[in-house]
């Protein structure tokens, strides 16, 4: 058979899978609360593959993820809400209609999120290590502070009015309040997880992703084999950006989540999440950034179901001082502390599932 | 014509004058040899013509000036080099490594790569090809998926060779590839260098402590000493120069020994 004909027929098969879920997924998964935890674990997995490019791939260390897909987030949540009350307002948010909305606010998410990766590769040219990780955490804060502290009653023609349109710290509800358009249904969610891991992969064994690793392991060396640290440095930001930024519109616009955008979304645990579910799975890997975005999206669930076990709940009202939230921390911790003593890096390593072209994976380490 | 030409080329490192006023010609496809004790400043001349880093004086190459380029840039223009203490991709393969080599030429870019078109898969057939003649020709083929460090000494040092070979040079530094190599090795290394010379039609410039490889496959030496020149010539008129002479004598001195210390960590 053509290997067109099999790319072609794998394509369609893949297109059907995400059709299935957007019908299926209010039939299978009757239950709400078990939805939002399916469609979170699916932009999960696209934040952990995003950053995946950065932290895993160049080798660099960014802790403010939270900021590109905040970003992404704001950004679509804005457009969408616009072109839904363009619409009319339907309440329905019908499949059809996701068509005219969902694109539209994914590539205005990806763009805005692509010009601060931009930026934000610029200083990773001269930063390394701790310098440039702290860079990225500023970047994330000011964008949420920004956003956070600005109010719409201020003063008109201020800088804190007009950032202030966005909510403040009441958080984005769209035009008027309503809500966010919520159009981000099973066929966005499962096809941007998809795409996602397609796309990772394709970046990860190709000519690019081999002298992003070459420039990790030597910068001198791959330099002077004409390998460009500039150029693959920023890019790297940027491709890991717009990755976000997209996740950060599934997440805005999830068909079973919040209908609001709030500044205190992406604040510094968010990055932290989006870290542990790299790190957890390997540093580099595909695979693991899969499995790292499901697993931690998982465990946060069950952390915040025990928080609501009776015998915790006395605990809480007996000792009102203890931030119970921080326990997720934790519990992170510990795994963390646990898989760098048995597995340095990572239950993957580098490694993958399945064999890729001519990848490390095709050796053991 | 000439391949290379230093004119006053000095650099410093804070108060020390790493190399000094050097000027020499290396004539195109020749093997010309860059010597010194240790110290000298032959590594820091690789590494301002590679631009590691900047320089005062001038540097052509052909008829390119390479006042201001980057590593990068001055390795598309065709200069590839060796380091002396090895610089392999360590996680990479041993084939990945020399890969890494060819990005410059690939006509398959990242949108190729993302949509895995035709061209991709023509284009990483016709360099894994490419890329398994040169592991030939260094008899590494049949290691070509080990992980790179597990090679041992003088096969990472010919890896190096073979990755810097992948850019299809016109010029090629190597510095002491001779390292850590027995007799029998040595002499294989000269034959090599001297068929890479004439095979690739390239010009070589050898940075090397071994004498028996140095005067047996250079035409022309250069011999540096505290970064300034001391003598310039063919092998037979450098093994009796004097001046030559004494200064790898004083090397064994206790001050040279604690520049050769130093030589060493601080040289990238
Ligand atoms: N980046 C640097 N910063 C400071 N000093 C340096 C640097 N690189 C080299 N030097 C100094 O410049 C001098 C020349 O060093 P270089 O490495 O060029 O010598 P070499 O001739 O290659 O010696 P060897 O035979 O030991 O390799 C040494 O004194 C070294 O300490
Ligand atoms: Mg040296």
């Amino acid at each position: 058979m053509p290997s067109w004909i099999k790319r072609g027929a794998l394509a369609l098969a893949l297109v059907a899978v995400a059709v299935a879920a957007e019908f299926a997924m209010p039939v299978i998964i009757p239950d709400t609360a078990w939805r939002v935890l399916v469609q979170q674990a699916l932009v999960a997995v696209v934040i952990a593959l995003s950053l995946n490019v950065i932290n895993g791939m160049a080798g660099q260390f960014s802790i403010g993820h939270a900021g590109f897909v905040g970003i992404g987030a704001y950004t679509s949540a804005v457009v969408a809400s616009h072109m839904h009350a363009r619409l009319g307002s339907p309440t329905d948010y019908s499949f059809a209609h996701s068509f005219m909305i969902v694109p539209p606010a994914i590539i205005a998410a990806g763009l805005v999120a692509a010009v601060f990766g931009f930026l934000l590769g610029l200083p990773s040219l001269r930063l390394k290590g701790d310098y440039l990780a702290i860079v990225t955490l500023g970047f994330a804060e000011i964008f949420r502070l920004l956003i956070a502290t600005s109010s719409p009653g201020a003063p008109e023609g201020t800088l804190s009015h007009t950032i202030g349109q966005l909510g403040g710290q009441q958080g984005y509800g769209g035009p008027e309040d309503r809500g966010i358009a919520q159009y981000a249904g099973g066929f966005w969610l499962v096809g941007g997880a998809i795409t996602a891991i397609i796309i990772a992969w394709r970046l990860k064994f190709s000519g690019w992703g081999r002298a992003l690793r070459a420039l990790r392991e030597n910068e001198v060396a791959a330099a002077a084999v004409g390998v460009d640290p500039t150029s693959y440095k920023v890019t790297s930001f940027v491709i890991s950006a717009i990755g976000g930024g997209i996740a950060g519109a599934l997440l805005a616009g999830m068909r079973d989540g919040t209908p609001t955008v709030q500044p205190d979304q992406f604040n510094f645990f968010f990055s932290f999440d989006a870290i542990t579910m790299v790190i957890l799975g390997g540093s580099g890997s595909v695979s693991g950034a899969v499995l790292g975005g499901i697993f931690v999206t998982v465990t946060n669930r069950i952390i915040e179901q025990l928080q609501r076990l009776d015998s915790v709940e006395a605990f809480r009202i007996a000792h009102p001082d203890v931030d119970l939230n921080a326990l997720r921390m934790v519990v992170y911790a510990a795994v963390l502390v646990a898989l760098m003593v048995m597995r340095p890096s990572g239950v993957f390593g580098e490694r993958e599932i399945i064999k890729g072209r001519r990848g490390p994976a095709e050796k053991p380490a | 014509m000439a391949a290379l030409d230093l004119k006053h080329v000095s650099k410093r490192f804070g108060g020390l004058k790493a190399v000094s006023e050097v000027s020499f010609t290396v004539p195109e496809r020749s093997i010309f040899g860059l010597i010194g004790p240790n110290g000298a400043g032959k590594t820091t001349v690789f590494n301002l013509v590679t631009g590691v880093y900047d320089f005062e004086g001038s540097i052509t190459f052909g008829d390119t000036s390479l006042r201001g380029k980057k590593p990068a840039q001055i390795a598309r223009l065709g200069i590839g080099r060796t380091f002396q203490n090895i610089r392999l991709f360590q996680s990479l393969t041993v084939l990945e490594n020399v890969l890494v080599a060819c990005e410059k030429r690939r006509r398959a870019h990242l949108g190729a790569a993302l949509l895995r078109s035709p061209l991709f898969f023509r284009d990483e057939a016709d360099m894994a090809e490419q890329a398994m003649k040169l592991l030939a020709i260094f008899k590494l083929e049949h290691m070509a998926d080990e992980i790179s460090t597990s090679l041992s000494y003088g096969n990472q040092r010919r890896l190096e060779i073979a990755r810097a070979m992948m850019l299809k040079p016109k010029m090629l530094l190597l510095d002491e590839p001779a390292a850590g190599m027995n007799y029998g090795e040595a002499e294989g290394l000269k034959e090599q260098i001297r068929w890479l010379r004439d095979e690739f039609e390239i010009t070589v410039v050898l940075v090397e402590h071994n004498m028996q490889v140095v005067m047996g496959v250079c035409e022309d030496i250069h011999v540096l000493d505290h970064g300034e020149t001391i003598a310039h010539g063919p092998p037979d008129k450098i093994k009796k120069d004097p001046k030559v002479l004494a200064a790898y004598l004083g090397e064994e001195t206790e001050e040279e020994a604690q520049s050769e210390a130093a030589a060493g960590e601080a040289s990238p």
